[in-house]
């Protein structure tokens, strides 16, 4: 099968609007004629539902929880770039375009990414007119702050709660189109299937939460925004009911997935502290614009902080990174934790701890400023670890946060099955090998926003969609499927619970297909997974019925397809002969232990097709070009 | 004239007319006591005063009546609002516990004011809606506080009205909308000192009454 | 450092919205207090699935105290005793060894128990639905930076967005009103410029839909904003009652 990106020609500067003026359009009248299916009320769900309801679509949404302003993206943080330079300090979109490119290592797909810079500057403006209270600058203009991997200051912010701002922006877009009777909202749902008629996607198959009935629902196209599979880890910055399901029920229908081993660590979270814990916590890495990472020069130095005179300390980031500092990329920052640690210098009672010290910020800006910028994320840190990190340097440590890879998409977010489209953390576009801080909220309202308005049009200008109902044999038989399934599950009556087992494949993947691979442990971890997926169905204890709320069948579903989908992750880790991004296998470093990159091999995206149960899955090639930037070693130094 | 009725029949518009129907009555409050206050002056200061009140005639019918319809409207809403909120929670919690929001007054307003409500009926009963043509108004009021039970009810009563605006003075404030950082603290020193007065103010009255006579 | 404690737990346990529930008691042993209490009813669940008995049904999702989704009255107070906590980030280190905790669902006419602490808050999406957006749709708007507002206004505005529409202000207060969620958003856009155009209409359609939804009536007892995990001031709702005011007698809203 051939991958056609479908990327306009042209200048990389004009792409995209050459596209939206070569995509057919949908007359307004006939708009009303389409129903589209959306399921997530992320950010990408919800900018999608609320702007294609906006242009006349009959839109269904589905979210997991009981409200759609519940979504995950409600937990990011820091801020959302954009290139408006408002700073004046030289941003521009080719800036921004850049350092994602480079943020990325060079995996991402040039005009994509060009596009997103572009755009990036109506999504403040949108979120301005819903009424998103940004922070301002006492003369009443937007206030910008750093992130990673950038030297300019581009990213908009509302204290630390910025994804809540937008996602309540989004919702309030959506709950207005709900009102209208545009959008028809189904809370408590969760997709279990995908349902292909004549080859288009043309339903899903959900289970409701509350009832536990299985509904099949129709449609003229399937728009998928679930969001990233980073609790395949079992401990993540995730929420806890992020899942692949969609994505992989999506995969086994014939989407292909791209780059499913580029999953982002990322380094300033609370670190772990027992074996009964549920999730790992973010401090966000707007921390680093005034904290310094540092630990003890000598291995196994157990002094408490303020014993530890400055000439015995090793701001191992500022020395190694000295133009970056502390604010060097996620996977290179999360890969120099690890590194410290792993040389004994680790700190706090495990030794899988790096500090993370605003003492010097607080001398120099005094306390006020700094509870000023940081003052809840401070209050969050010692409500959790109950130390005041006034006072004492936080302890922080890496923690899987965000998933780069996912279903792949052309330039019009379709994936490889007609109608069906993937927006947000649940593509893989982007992004790259590694994804900037700040980045990912742009993505997600880019494409609910400003992309898929457009291109579902095009497609739909040029399908032919005949009628489908839901009585129809493919909406049964996967109805069906479904139901067999969840009684399946129920009926092993095993001896480990679900979280058990999940558990041990989180401890498996961070252990082998971590923040650093090698060919050895993933080849173990292909095999430990597949012997707990035996385990998980012949051992697994899913307790209660089919017919009403029952949390734990939810997770097993869950984990059954984290199990499948975890051998998927570690067959493109180890087919992947580079080290990228937040792929980093031990056999391709240089000599200062960075991530060497093969560009004559590997300057593609791994695209991986289901071949059916049982079997490897088949690899498909998307070679990237690069016309507009040089592929470098990246530097942060 | 339904946006009218839409708004004060809403559950903020039912608010508004406690508030004012309160904030009127705690006007009358004050000018009650101010006249009360003669009692001290002895027997014919204060009949003075009272004739000096009724020879205002119309006026003083008319605020009768202004503060007639100002107690239907806060009786009845007041009684509207406490039973619309008992259907609000139809299960009850087990185990109660404040979080530091409510005061005794503010917990107990419906029960302090049904209380007011028959202790103002009995008092109008009392001294108002009695025949004073051979009898002065200062001779019924110090003749009935010479009953050391009506003392006592009469102080209670003037602890409970003190409760009750303790609560109503500020709240009414806020739900007037007249809430800002800056003055709230004030008023809400200022509800504590008027429901002190009222309290202390009427409360000492039948004491020294009593003492008197 | 890390130490363990014993508890026991009273927890309400109902099948489904139909039935009648009950209070069922239950030991959690060796709770390490560095656990989050919704860590703490994992381990009970877990062990309650291992003797062959149902674990409890809680909502939870983000496990950081911003999805809003979490909470339940823990001994009388909602989302337990820590003052501007969520039930997920209260840890057990505010509780001592031998403790009873009682555990219930919130509970308000307008929130339905669907199962044991798990309700229905789709009452407050009701209201939202009604106003609480700036109708302007995708595109065409102004730059970001066209219209500017006072930092004062803008913190203010943010104060109130930071609602995490939990719910916890409907099961704090006695009369189960929805005051303090309502007029957080109501505030937010009426602060703001952009949300000025449609302020009448906003107000007054979110108003009644809140009555309409089966909320009590506010009577100032301030319990909402004492337990509000996001400290949500009754500032807003005295800003709610002007608005309000404004919208019923001086606009043409009807
Ligand atoms: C703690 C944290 C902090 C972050 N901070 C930042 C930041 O500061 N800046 C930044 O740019 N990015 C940040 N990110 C990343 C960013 O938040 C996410 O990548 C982004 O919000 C994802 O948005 P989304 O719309 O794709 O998916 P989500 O917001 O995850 O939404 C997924 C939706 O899909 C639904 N769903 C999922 N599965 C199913 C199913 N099977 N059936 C039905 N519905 C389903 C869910 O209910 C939900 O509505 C952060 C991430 C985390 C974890
Ligand atoms: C001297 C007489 C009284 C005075 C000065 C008075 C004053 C007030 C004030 C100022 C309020 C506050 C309104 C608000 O919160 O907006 C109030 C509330 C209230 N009053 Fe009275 N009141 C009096 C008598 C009564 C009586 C006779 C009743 C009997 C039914 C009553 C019942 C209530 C109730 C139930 C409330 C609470 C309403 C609510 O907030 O929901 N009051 N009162
Ligand atoms: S106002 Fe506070 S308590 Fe009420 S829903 Fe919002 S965050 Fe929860
Ligand atoms: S689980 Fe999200 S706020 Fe508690």
């Amino acid at each position: 099968m051939h991958l056609d990106a479908k990327i306009p020609g042209g200048p990389l500067a004009e792409k995209w609007d050459r596209h939206k003026f070569e995509l057919k359009l949908i007359n307004p009248a006939n708009k009303r004629k389409f129903e589209i299916i959306v399921v997530g009320t992320g950010l990408a769900g919800g900018s999608a539902a609320a702007s294609l309801a906006e242009l006349g679509y009959n839109v269904k949404s589905y979210c997991i929880q009981d409200t759609p302003r519940r979504a995950h993206s409600i937990a990011a943080q820091g801020g959302i770039n954009a290139s408006k330079n408002y700073q004046n300090d030289a941003d521009s979109d080719r800036r921004l375009f850049y350092d994602t490119i480079k943020g990325g290592d060079f995996r991402a797909r040039e005009a994509n990414v060009y596009r997103l810079a572009q755009v990036s500057g109506n999504i403040i403006d949108q979120c301005v007119a819903q009424g998103v209270p940004f922070a301002r600058e006492y003369g009443g203009l937007l206030a910008n702050r750093s992130f990673g991997g950038a030297q300019v200051s581009r990213t908009f912010y509302a204290r630390g709660q910025t994804g809540q701002q937008l996602l309540l922006g989004a919702y309030s877009a959506l709950s207005r189109q709900i009102a209208a009777g545009k959008v028809q909202m189904f809370t408590r749902r969760e997709m279990v299937d995908l349902v292909l008629v004549g080859g288009q996607a043309r339903g899903i198959v959900v289970r409701n939460l509350i009832t536990g009935d299985i509904e099949t629902h129709t449609g003229d196209a399937v728009v998928l925004c679930t969001g990233g599979y980073a609790n395949v880890f079992f401990l993540s910055t995730n929420a806890m009911a992020c899942n692949v399901t969609a994505s992989y029920r999506a995969y086994m229908k014939g989407a292909m997935f791209a780059n499913p081993c580029f999953t982002q660590i990322h380094p300033t979270c609370i670190p772990v502290h027992g074996t009964y814990q549920s999730k790992l916590t973010l401090m966000s890495e707007s921390l680093r614009n005034d904290g310094r990472v540092w630990v003890p020069k000598t291995a196994g130095d157990k002094r408490s902080p303020d014993q530890i005179p400055e000439t015995e300390r090793d701001y191992f980031l500022e020395r190694k990174y000295p133009s970056f500092g502390n604010l060097v990329p996620r996977d290179v920052a999360s890969r120099n934790a690890k590194e410290q640690c792993d040389q004994g210098k680790g700190v706090g009672e495990t030794g899988l701890a790096v500090y993370l010290d605003f003492r010097d910020a607080i001398n120099r800006d005094g306390k006020d400023v700094i509870a000023q910028k940081y003052g809840n994320l401070f209050q969050m840190y010692e409500k959790i670890t109950a130390d005041n990190p006034y006072e004492k340097p936080m302890m922080i440590y890496p923690a899987v946060h965000y998933a780069m890879g996912g279903l792949w998409v052309d330039y019009n977010l379709m994936s490889t099955i007609p109608g069906l489209f993937v927006l947000g953390e649940a593509n893989f576009s982007d992004h790259g090998a590694n994804r900037l801080g700040a980045s990912a909220l742009m993505q997600g309202l880019a494409d609910g926003y400003f992309v898929i308005p457009y291109t579902i049009g095009g497609y739909f200008a040029g399908a032919k969609l005949p009628k489908v109902s839901a009585d129809q044999t493919e909406f049964t038989i996967a109805a069906k499927e479904a139901d067999i399934r969840t009684k399946r599950l129920l009926s092993i009556n095993g001896k480990r619970t679900v979280d058990d087992i999940h558990r041990e494949l989180g401890n498996i993947l961070w252990n082998y297909c971590g923040m650093a691979r090698n060919d050895a442990g993933l080849t173990k971890a292909r095999t430990l997974i597949q012997s707990l997926r035996s385990e998980f169905w012949e051992n697994v204890r899913v307790p209660g019925s089919d017919k009403d709320i029952n949390q734990s069948l939810e997770r097993a579903g869950r984990v059954a397809d984290f199990l499948e989908f975890s051998e998927l992750m570690v067959v493109d880790a180890l087919t992947r002969r580079e080290s990228c991004g937040g792929h980093f296998n031990e056999a391709f470093q240089t000599e200062e232990n960075e991530a060497r990159r093969d560009d004559e091999n590997f300057c593609h995206v791994a695209a991986w097709e289901y071949a059916g149960e049982g079997k490897d899955p088949v690899f498909h090639k998307e070679p990237l070009v690069f016309e507009n930037v040089k592929l470098t070693q990246r530097s942060y130094k | 004239m339904s946006w009218f009725v839409n708004t004060l029949g809403s559950s903020i518009g039912k608010k508004l007319m406690m508030a004012i129907s309160g904030l009127s009555f705690c006007g009358f409050l004050v000018a009650h006591l101010a006249g009360n206050l003669f009692i001290y002056g002895g027997r014919d200061a204060f009949n003075s005063y009272a004739t000096h009140l009724h020879s205002l005639g119309p006026l003083v019918t008319i605020a009768e009546l202004g503060l007639l319809t100002m107690a239907l409207i806060h009786v009845l809403t007041g009684a509207t609002l406490f039973y619309e909120n008992l259907q609000s929670r139809p299960q009850r919690y087990a185990v109660n516990k404040s979080a530091g929001g409510r005061t005794i007054g503010s917990a107990t307003m419906p029960y302090t004011g049904a209380f007011l409500l028959l202790f103002v009926i009995f008092h109008l009963l009392n001294f108002h809606f009695v025949d004073k043509t051979h009898i002065t108004i200062f001779d019924i009021v110090s003749k009935s506080f010479s009953h050391p039970a009506y003392v006592v009810f009469y102080v209670l009563a003037m602890i409970i009205a003190g409760i009750h605006v303790s609560h109503g003075l500020w709240s009414a404030f806020q739900t007037l909308g007249a809430n800002h950082p800056k003055y709230m603290p004030v008023i809400m020193m200022l509800s504590l000192v008027f429901s002190l007065i009222v309290g202390i103010g009427f409360g000492f009255l039948p004491i020294y009454i009593s003492l008197i006579a | 450092m890390t130490k363990t404690i014993n508890l026991t737990l009273k927890v309400w346990r109902q099948p489904s919205t139909e039935s009648k529930g009950g209070f069922e008691t239950y030991q959690a042993s060796d709770i390490s207090t560095d656990m989050s209490f919704l860590e703490m009813l994992d381990v009970v669940n877990e062990k309650l699935t291992m003797d062959g008995k149902e674990p409890i049904a809680f909502d939870h999702d983000c496990r950081e105290g911003i999805c809003g989704q979490c909470g339940s009255v823990v001994n009388g107070r909602a989302h337990g005793p820590e003052k501007g906590t969520t039930l997920c980030q209260l840890h057990m280190r505010h509780f001592s060894d031998g403790d009873t905790i009682a555990i219930e669902p919130f509970r308000a006419r307008a929130f339905k128990v669907l199962k044991d602490l798990m309700v229905d808050r789709s009452a407050l999406d009701k209201v939202i639905q009604a106003g609480g957006y700036v109708s302007v749709n995708t595109g065409g708007t102004p730059d970001a930076n066209a219209i500017p507002i006072s930092k004062e206004i803008a913190d203010k505005a943010m104060d109130a967005a930071a609602c995490i529409g939990c719910g916890a202000c409907v099961a704090a207060c006695p009369n189960a009103s929805a005051m303090l969620f309502v007029s957080a958003k109501v505030s937010q856009l009426a602060l703001l410029p952009q949300g000025r155009p449609e302020a009448a209409r906003r107000v007054t359609a979110m108003v009644r839909t809140m009555d309409k939804m089966g909320f009590g009536n506010c009577s100032n007892e301030r319990e909402c904003e004492a337990e509000c995990p996001k400290e949500i001031s009754i500032t807003n709702i005295a800003r709610m009652n002007r608005e309000f005011f404004k919208a019923g007698f001086f606009s043409a809203t009807k």
